[in-house]
């Protein structure tokens, strides 16, 4: 792998969980965006036998990239060379069967249980703001066997309890919450990653694992309102390589909407990244 | 015979506390005995025919796709233009088409999977315009597969647990074979579904072609069925392959032949998007311009072909069927 002389925060976190894509394991992508892209640059570049569904129903697609403005799913581009074509409920119920081994999604606000929010920002029904809804990763969520978080490292981000779930994680943190909420067993949150750190669960709450060379476990925890545990080592993660930022450049984010959407640059300085 | 002292009731654990469409599955089986149309004739009309005929004000309504993928929008226009009043609508997998419903003032309801929170939408739900009860993409789909099956309700495995669930219609019960926790949904039989097809008979026996979300499950659970098609083809072609008809003709009342109807969305085999389209309608929904919009793009125009003569044109809509060069798999 080549160093690369520069990259944007959130292609560091989409070249992260690239790298978390395992062989031989089906991935329920949501939406489009970073998580589609975070899935796709995996099995290009380190596990061939990754597969992955969108909640369309579509299964296993060699997708003609780049993919046009927002046609990330159903557009005949996105599903090309499928090895089947099914629908929403096929989608879910395969998920509820037990078929997807990972569920790879984004959130606006995420809590030490590694509940989502993304429905409302506020006191429900009262003056806050209103945001799309769960849409698939309600499902996501709660049926793979592993869900994969990507999100910003802010503040606003990282709170002790999310003002709404609309997926869950593990609800209360107690021992079987999610069982008794009907569902099911041995699933949740396995990792969150932004474009400074991942995170894993120790115990059912959220603990930092693994931060970038360039910014300090003060300072991502200075970005969390409410702070997580820490891992007794807290690794560090390799920064993205020039292969990995060819291939995301020229054939998934060719427009730049989802990496450089938000957040600054990281710069090779001839010694180390420095954040610009 | 179990005797009335073993009678026993399932336990409700938790239940949501949201409006929902009332569950009524024998009244659905009547409607269907009273009012639709088993024998072959035909049910082509336009449009404007078939919102008047089967589109009401008050009426529950489901669409298939969104306003970018396959959505029936020439169906969806019309609605606009004939000034429905206080529809409840699925607004799953969809990013703008609930807003311009709203605003166009057209919608009071939503049961929400995923749509834009827009400008519209807020304002809206101040004033007090719009209520919204929470589900999910998947949850909206189940539901609609639970009314396709002619019963009650659904145990689903997701949703338990979550906020929404507390603001839906959902049940958490005693599953009374397992003994273990889980989530109903009541099933949605909506007053009205429009869905976009590839193809379609002039009696209704449609075909999709690609991904979706629920043609089937709503062509089959709704009370009113419109189908808008791009091609029309002739029956003898439906029963050379009938493994390929997804929607039967008994479970639809209206086919509209609408060549271009998922305009400015692409109908995947057929065309591609219109990004220049696309980009219009996002930016008008996420900056509060639908009314500009609609009157650029609905309200002037008696039909949706004149809209795309008058503001498309023959070129460009040969350029996005040129365009659409991924055609595997899209046709029968």
């Amino acid at each position: 792998m080549t160093r690369a002389e520069a990259f944007s925060e959130r292609e560091v976190a989409m070249c992260t969980v690239a790298r978390l894509v395992e062989d031989g394991r089906t991935y329920w992508a949501a939406g489009g965006g970073t998580p589609l892209y975070a899935v796709l640059l995996g099995k290009k570049l380190y596990a061939p036998d990754a597969q992955y569904v969108t909640e369309d129903g579509v299964i296993a697609p060699e997708p003609l990239l780049p993919f046009e403005p927002m046609m990330t799913m159903v557009a005949s581009r996105a599903v090309h060379h499928a090895l089947a074509w099914g629908t929403m409920n096929s989608a879910g119920v395969h998920a509820q069967l037990g078929h997807m081994d990972y569920g790879v999604l984004n959130t606006l606000q995420v809590d030490q249980h590694g509940n989502i929010n993304s429905t409302f920002l506020g006191e429900y029904g009262g003056s806050g703001r209103r945001f799309g809804g769960p849409g698939g990763a309600d499902t996501i969520a709660a049926c793979c066997w592993r869900t994969i978080l990507i999100t910003d490292q802010e503040r606003r981000k990282f709170v002790r309890e999310v003002d709404f779930i609309s997926s869950p994680g593990f609800l209360d943190g107690t021992p079987g919450a999610r069982e008794r909420a009907g569902l099911p067993r041995d699933t949740g949150p396995w990792r969150v990653v932004t474009p400074w750190a991942m995170y894993d669960y120790s115990e059912r709450r959220l603990r930092l694992m693994a931060r970038v060379p360039w910014v300090s476990v003060e300072e991502i925890l200075a970005e969390c309102e409410w702070k997580p545990l820490v891992a007794p080592e807290v690794a560090v993660l390799e920064p993205p390589s020039e292969e990995e930022l060819q291939l995301l450049r020229t054939e998934l984010d060719v427009r730049g909407q989802t990496t450089d959407a938000a957040g600054s640059w990281i710069t090779w300085d001839g010694e180390k990244y420095v954040r610009a | 015979m179990t005797s009335p002292a073993a009678v026993r009731e399932v336990a409700i654990l938790r239940e949501g506390d949201s409006p929902y469409l009332a569950v009524d599955p024998d009244g659905f089986r009547a409607h269907v005995r009273d009012n639709k149309q088993r024998a072959l004739k035909p049910r082509l009309m336009s449009a404007k025919e078939a919102v008047e005929r089967f589109v009401s004000d008050g009426d529950y309504l489901t669409y298939e796709c969104n306003y970018l993928m396959r959505g029936p929008n020439e169906v969806v226009h019309e609605v606009i233009r004939q000034e429905k009043k206080d529809l409840w609508v699925a607004g799953k997998f969809t990013y703008v088409d609930v807003a311009l419903l709203v605003d166009a003032g057209c919608v009071s309801r939503a049961d929400c999977g995923f749509f834009l929170s827009a400008p519209p939408v807020e304002r809206a739900l101040k004033d007090g315009r719009l209520e919204v009860y929470e589900y999910s993409n998947v949850i909206m789909t189940l539901r609609l597969q639970a009314g396709a099956m002619g019963v009650p309700f659904l145990p689903v495995r997701s949703f338990g647990g979550t906020d929404g669930f507390d603001h839906s219609g959902a049940k958490l019960i005693v599953d009374p074979y397992t003994r273990l926790p889980i989530t109903i949904v009541p099933a949605l039989n909506p007053d009205v579904a429009i869905v976009h097809v590839h193809q379609s008979d002039i009696y209704g026996n449609a075909r999709v072609f690609g991904t979706g979300t629920s043609d089937v499950e709503s062509a089959l659970a709704s009370k009113k069925v419109i189908i808008s098609a791009e091609e029309l083809v002739d029956t003898a072609e439906i029963r050379r392959n009938p493994g390929a008809t997804s929607i039967p003709y008994y479970a639809v009342d209206a086919v509209v032949h609408s060549p271009y109807g998922s305009y400015p969305g692409t109908c995947p085999g057929y065309y591609g998007s219109d990004p220049e389209g696309v980009f219009e309608v996002f930016r008008a929904t996420m900056g509060d311009q639908v009314p500009a919009y609609l009157d650029k793009w609905v309200r002037p125009f008696e039909t949706f072909g004149q809209m795309l003569e008058a503001r498309v044109g023959k070129a460009k809509l040969e350029a996005m069927r040129a365009r659409e060069t991924a055609r595997e798999g899209y046709s029968a």
